[in-house]
């Protein structure tokens, strides 16, 4: 029984410990603390959601001021220290802090700019305690004694190399958004890069989306040049096939890759061969960029192209004559073979 | 530079770069200290600060300078970067000539830059900053000596910037050499 009370008294203890260091925590000693610089900031925030322009937009600029003081005091106040540095904690939290205040969109917060410039913002902010001097009410700035500049030039230098880091990895990610066709090539042999997202490596993944657009592009243009068109002007059109295709590959590519910086990176070409029953047109969009493979990649989709016979009946006089007109039809393949190879010689 | 696209959840990630840079700081700075030590006979804790700080600021401020021109660089130059990066291969073979023409720059330019931040970190550890330039000796006979001097320590301070920068180069071209898959 005796134990059974002491453990609960012990509970008891246990728990108004707890909710005294809470209280503690939220509850300022005095006006002058911290705790009130992050209630100034929460109350200009709920402020802020009330009005409106100008206003909302002041307001909400005193709320980030008081954020980033509350923070940077606390965290001042008991140092706990990033291993291996003299860089306080407090000083990275307050880091981003600052670094989202000044570089953050109202739309979306966090920008890269934000996550780049963290690091080396922290580093600063650790270093200009190390230029004032004095006590709490009365400060001067200072220069540094030589050991404590030693110190801080290290650590701000190391900030400024990660953010490069950092900004590097963006680099790469906006090669990434600008020339979407990489990301189907694997990476295994880079000794710069790791893929994280590893994409199954089935042919169907292999297939770059934009070749496929291309050859689709050029694909309904040449079935509406050649389709039910004289036999004989399809001839013609085939001796130039070359040209003609990359003619319409250049207009598909400018209308459908335009907004990417690969779209000069891709070029088109044709092939005609004969086959018993007309001609094959094979339709290649070929990758000029950057290939795991030396030899590169191109796309392929081919068309049969051969002559039926329409009658048409021309009115002439009595004794009707059957016209044969001789047209073309065209066919092409649904699907585009992929082909990591070099392209075909032109005949 | 900076401003670039939206936040996104990672598909690459530049892990082997920064090991790289990583490890090509870790082999330049004992070897640049080294020769900092030997020659320049500053004590071994200064001459390791001065090492470490001026290959931190060199390669913060060559990355700086790659950021400013890759946006700008040619279609083809940009093609066999993103080739050489992602897939360790260059398309081109004419890519040859412009690595070595790309290598030389760089290694003169770190060199010049070392010189400057050195000289610049030597300055900054000076122990009364403000009384330097207001103390100029009178006599012309001893200005004379204090700035010969001061030129023998240039050029001393040229030549062990450039031995130090030779040996750390070569070091990290043999890893570079060692690393080729």
């Amino acid at each position: 029984m005796q134990t059974l009370f002491k453990d609960v008294l012990l509970l008891f203890q246990f728990i108004v410990g707890i909710f005294e260091g809470t209280r503690k925590l939220f509850v300022p000693k005095k006006a002058y603390s911290w705790q009130t610089l992050i209630y100034l900031s929460f109350y200009s925030w709920g402020l802020s959601l009330l009005a409106v322009g100008y206003v909302q937009i002041i307001i909400a600029f005193l709320g980030w001021l008081f954020l980033i003081a509350g923070t940077a005091w606390y965290t001042t106040d008991d140092p706990l220290r990033v291993p291996g540095t003299f860089m306080p904690v407090g000083a990275v939290i307050t880091g981003f802090l600052v670094s989202t205040f000044a570089f953050g969109h109202p739309e979306d917060v966090i920008t890269p700019r934000t996550v780049v410039l963290w690091p080396t913002i922290s580093g600063i902010i650790t270093a200009i305690p190390e230029f004032i001097e004095g006590t709490e009410t009365k400060t001067t700035a200072k220069i540094p004694k030589p050991e404590v500049r030693e110190k801080i030039i290290v650590l701000v230098a190391s900030c400024m190399l990660i953010s490069c880091w950092i900004q590097f990895y963006f680099v790469m990610d906006n090669w990434l958004t600008q020339y979407p066709t990489l990301l189907t090539d694997n990476f295994d042999r880079s000794s710069f890069v790791v893929r994280i997202a590893e994409a199954e490596t089935t042919e169907k993944n292999r297939i770059p989306e934009n070749g496929v657009n291309i050859l689709d592009g050029i694909q309904i243009k040449v079935e509406q040049q050649l389709n039910k068109t004289p036999w004989s002007q399809v001839e013609r059109w085939l001796l130039d096939a070359t040209n003609e295709v990359s003619n319409l590959g250049n207009q598909v590519i400018n209308q459908k890759l335009g907004e990417y910086e690969e779209s000069k990176l891709w070029s088109t070409d044709g092939r005609v061969a004969d086959i018993p029953s007309g001609y094959r047109l094979d339709l290649l969009s070929i990758w000029l960029g950057p290939s795991s493979d030396p030899k590169g990649y191109f796309l392929q989709k081919s068309c049969r192209i051969e002559p039926i016979a329409v009658s048409t009946r021309t009115p002439v006089s009595l004794g009707q004559v059957a016209v044969k007109n001789t047209v073309a039809e065209i066919e092409c393949d649904r699907l585009s073979k992929f082909i990591a190879d070099e392209v075909p010689a032109r005949r | 530079m900076l401003g670039l696209e939206n936040l996104t959840t990672p598909k690459i990630l530049p892990l082997g770069a920064v090991l790289f840079g990583f490890l090509f700081l870790l082999t330049a700075i004992p070897i640049e200290a080294y020769v900092l030590n030997q020659r320049l006979k500053f004590d071994k804790k200064t001459s390791t600060f001065y090492a470490i700080s001026i290959n931190l600021l060199s390669s913060t401020i060559g990355w700086v300078i790659f950021f400013l021109l890759e946006p700008v660089l040619p279609l083809n130059l940009k093609s066999e970067l993103i080739s050489y990066i992602f897939f360790n291969t260059f398309r081109s073979e004419a890519s040859q000539g412009v690595i070595i023409f790309t290598a030389f720059t760089i290694f003169f330019f770190t060199f010049f830059m070392k010189f400057f931040l050195l000289r610049f970190l030597i300055l900054s550890l000076k122990e009364d900053w403000i009384n330097i330039y207001t103390k100029t000796p009178d006599n012309s006979r001893l200005k004379w000596r204090v700035t010969s001097i001061a030129r023998l320590q240039n050029t001393n301070l040229v030549t062990s910037i450039l031995i130090a920068n030779s040996l750390s180069y070569s070091v990290i071209t043999i890893i570079i050499f060692l690393s080729r898959k």
